[in-house]
């Protein structure tokens, strides 16, 4: 962990170094991230609410898939371009290294500019909160946390699915997109109100729905049951395969070279 | 046993076979054909510790794709390794540990900041206790003259510079075996000493083993005693040096400089050109000594300068992949 943490001090450092490049990078992610909270207040100007959730709901919902990603997107950047890694051949050199390959490939890149579409998925969500008049106590606290955290897990599962792919081809990346960008702009709703299809996909394959459906109907009051709370624990599952196509798709580049 | 111990490696990679023409990529766009290409075959090999071995050969001979196994960064088809009773790509954490790899056309410092920054970040990953990494680093600075430039972004070192922190990152850990793949490529004449030097100290007094490959001869000729030479996939030849050079060193070149006419003939004589200054002789000391040469030339005329020169390694090698048609 401990390396982990120099890393990033290390890419922040060499992000710095370019001090202009970073700000205005920094400001252009604002404006990128507005366009899609304009997108659903547009939709709110026409309908008073989607099968049922009203705009601040959504925007909960919103928020914290945002968040995830974008927290991936920082933190988890060498997962997220590792395509980066194998074209450029680093990924050789990871290997001559004594550690978990993975560790190594979080260690790899960040990028720092992103986390100002963090801290907006911050503001959204609390404006969200301020709006929706939830009755708090220490349940709705804890399902609040296990969401964000869910959120940043399961994204996390999908890039290193996603980076699995590279292994094999570094050709037509944009279909890993289907998985990354398309599913969070699917799961910025809640998946509720998509087609039985889309739901049991959403819950089964890739459990978006564990994330921003399940524990929301919890937390907004229309579910009881306390395990709806502490379903998106049940996102954790979700990794073991991931993190085995990794491992699996290392194999194969090994025993096929570059 | 030796110290890496090489039997019947063999890899075969399957490249996407690719015609040129927009037809033809559309057309493998559909349907895919792929040729398999046979990188290396059966290689065998041992090294012994403490040694230098300049593993040499053409572009596309397999030279990379051995370093990359022995690494165990590759998986071979089949075929054993084992260095240090170890196999590279099953006790890849443990076996990292021992070796440090420099790629000359690939670099792993961080570019955008010093390098001492990334010789920080190795001590952790290689986990090297304070002291020890300490001592290390004062001694590699030293040794490599590395005072002035450690604290600069890596981007805005000269090619010799870097070059010369690459070696430094590789060796914070004191590995018993030194990958070099083209070490000196693209550095000018003082950058390729100070690295021959350093590796030569480096052999002498920590008996590193070191595996190195280069296009630059005189990397060869000045580091390693014995070659290890790979074409088509192949060991061609694995010997001492000195015995390749004696082999295909059949030919001196003469210049004498002088006023007089020379007329001589000779079977051993190959070649001999007037130059503006006097005669240039071309001599197969395989039938006629220089001294025989020497002897019979001064009798004729009064010679004013004589320069004697012998074939150039890279020369040697030439007539080398010629004979092995490579």
């Amino acid at each position: 962990m401990k390396i982990y943490f120099e890393s990033l001090a290390m890419h922040l450092k060499g992000e710095l170094e370019y001090r202009v490049n970073f700000i205005l990078s920094f400001l252009s992610q604002i404006l990128v991230f507005f366009t899609y909270y304009f997108i659903i207040l547009a939709l709110f100007t026409k309908f008073d609410h989607i099968k049922g959730f009203t705009l601040y709901e959504v925007l909960l919902c919103f928020s914290i898939i945002q968040f995830g990603f974008s927290f991936n997107e920082v933190f988890a950047r060498g997962v997220d371009r590792f395509d980066n890694l194998i074209i450029r051949g680093d990924f050789d050199r990871l290997l001559l290294r004594p550690r978990s390959i993975i560790l190594q490939v979080l260690c790899s890149d960040s990028d720092f500019v992103k986390s100002s579409r963090l801290i907006q998925a911050i503001i959204v969500m609390i404006v969200a909160l301020v709006h929706l008049h939830v009755e708090w106590n220490i349940w709705k606290v804890i399902t609040l946390i296990l969401m964000l955290f869910s959120s940043c897990v399961i994204f996390f599962g999908i890039f290193l699915a996603a980076a699995a792919y590279c292994f094999f081809t570094v050709q037509g990346l944009e279909v890993r997109n289907v998985f990354t960008d398309g599913g969070k702009h699917m799961a910025q709703y809640p998946i509720g109100v998509f087609q039985k299809g889309f739901v049991w996909f959403f819950t089964f394959i890739i459990p978006y729905a564990f994330v921003n459906y399940y524990p929301l109907l919890f937390f907004l009051g229309r579910k009881e049951s306390i395990l709806y709370a502490f379903s998106p624990l049940l996102v954790i599952l979700f990794l073991i395969p991931c993190v085995l196509i990794f491992y699996w798709g290392m194999k194969r580049y090994a025993s096929v070279g570059s | 046993m030796s110290f890496i111990e090489v039997k019947q490696i063999s890899k075969t990679f399957r490249v996407a076979k690719k015609k040129s023409g927009l037809k033809e990529s559309i057309k493998s766009f559909f349907k895919r054909e792929f040729i398999d290409v046979k990188a290396v075959e059966d290689i065998s090999f041992s090294i012994d510790r403490g040694e230098i071995v300049g593993y040499i050969g053409p572009n596309g001979a397999g030279k990379s794709t051995t370093i990359k196994i022995l690494s165990g960064i590759l998986i071979p088809d089949s075929g054993e390794c084992k260095i240090d009773s170890m196999t590279p790509w099953k006790d890849r954490v443990k076996y990292v540990k021992k070796i440090g790899v420099v790629f000359g056309q690939r670099s792993q410092l961080w570019w955008d900041i010093p390098a001492e920054d990334t010789f920080d970040l190795l001590k952790d990953i290689y986990e090297i206790p304070e002291e020890e990494y300490q001592a290390t680093k004062e001694d590699l600075i030293r040794r490599l003259n590395l005072q002035d430039i450690i604290n600069i972004p890596v981007r805005q070192l000269s090619l010799g510079q870097r070059m010369r922190c690459e070696i430094a990152a590789s060796l914070l850990h004191n590995p018993e075996l030194l990958f070099l793949d083209e070490p000196t490529i693209g550095l000018d004449a003082v950058s390729k000493q100070v690295v021959r030097d350093f590796i030569k100290q480096l052999n002498r007094e920590k008996q590193t083993t070191v595996i190195l490959t280069s296009h630059d001869m005189n990397d060869i000729t000045s580091l390693a005693k014995r070659i290890i030479l790979i074409g088509k996939g192949h060991v061609l030849y694995d010997g001492s040096l000195k015995k390749l050079q004696n082999h295909y060193e059949t030919e001196k070149y003469v210049s004498i400089k002088t006023n007089d006419k020379l007329n001589i003939r000779n079977k051993g004589i190959l070649k001999k050109t007037k130059t503006k200054e006097g005669y240039d002789l071309t001599i197969d000391t395989r039938i006629l000594s220089i001294s025989q040469v020497l002897n019979i030339i001064s009798k004729k005329i009064h010679i004013e300068d004589i320069e004697i020169d012998h074939e150039s390694i890279d020369n040697i090698i030439v007539k080398l992949y010629e004979d092995y048609k490579i």
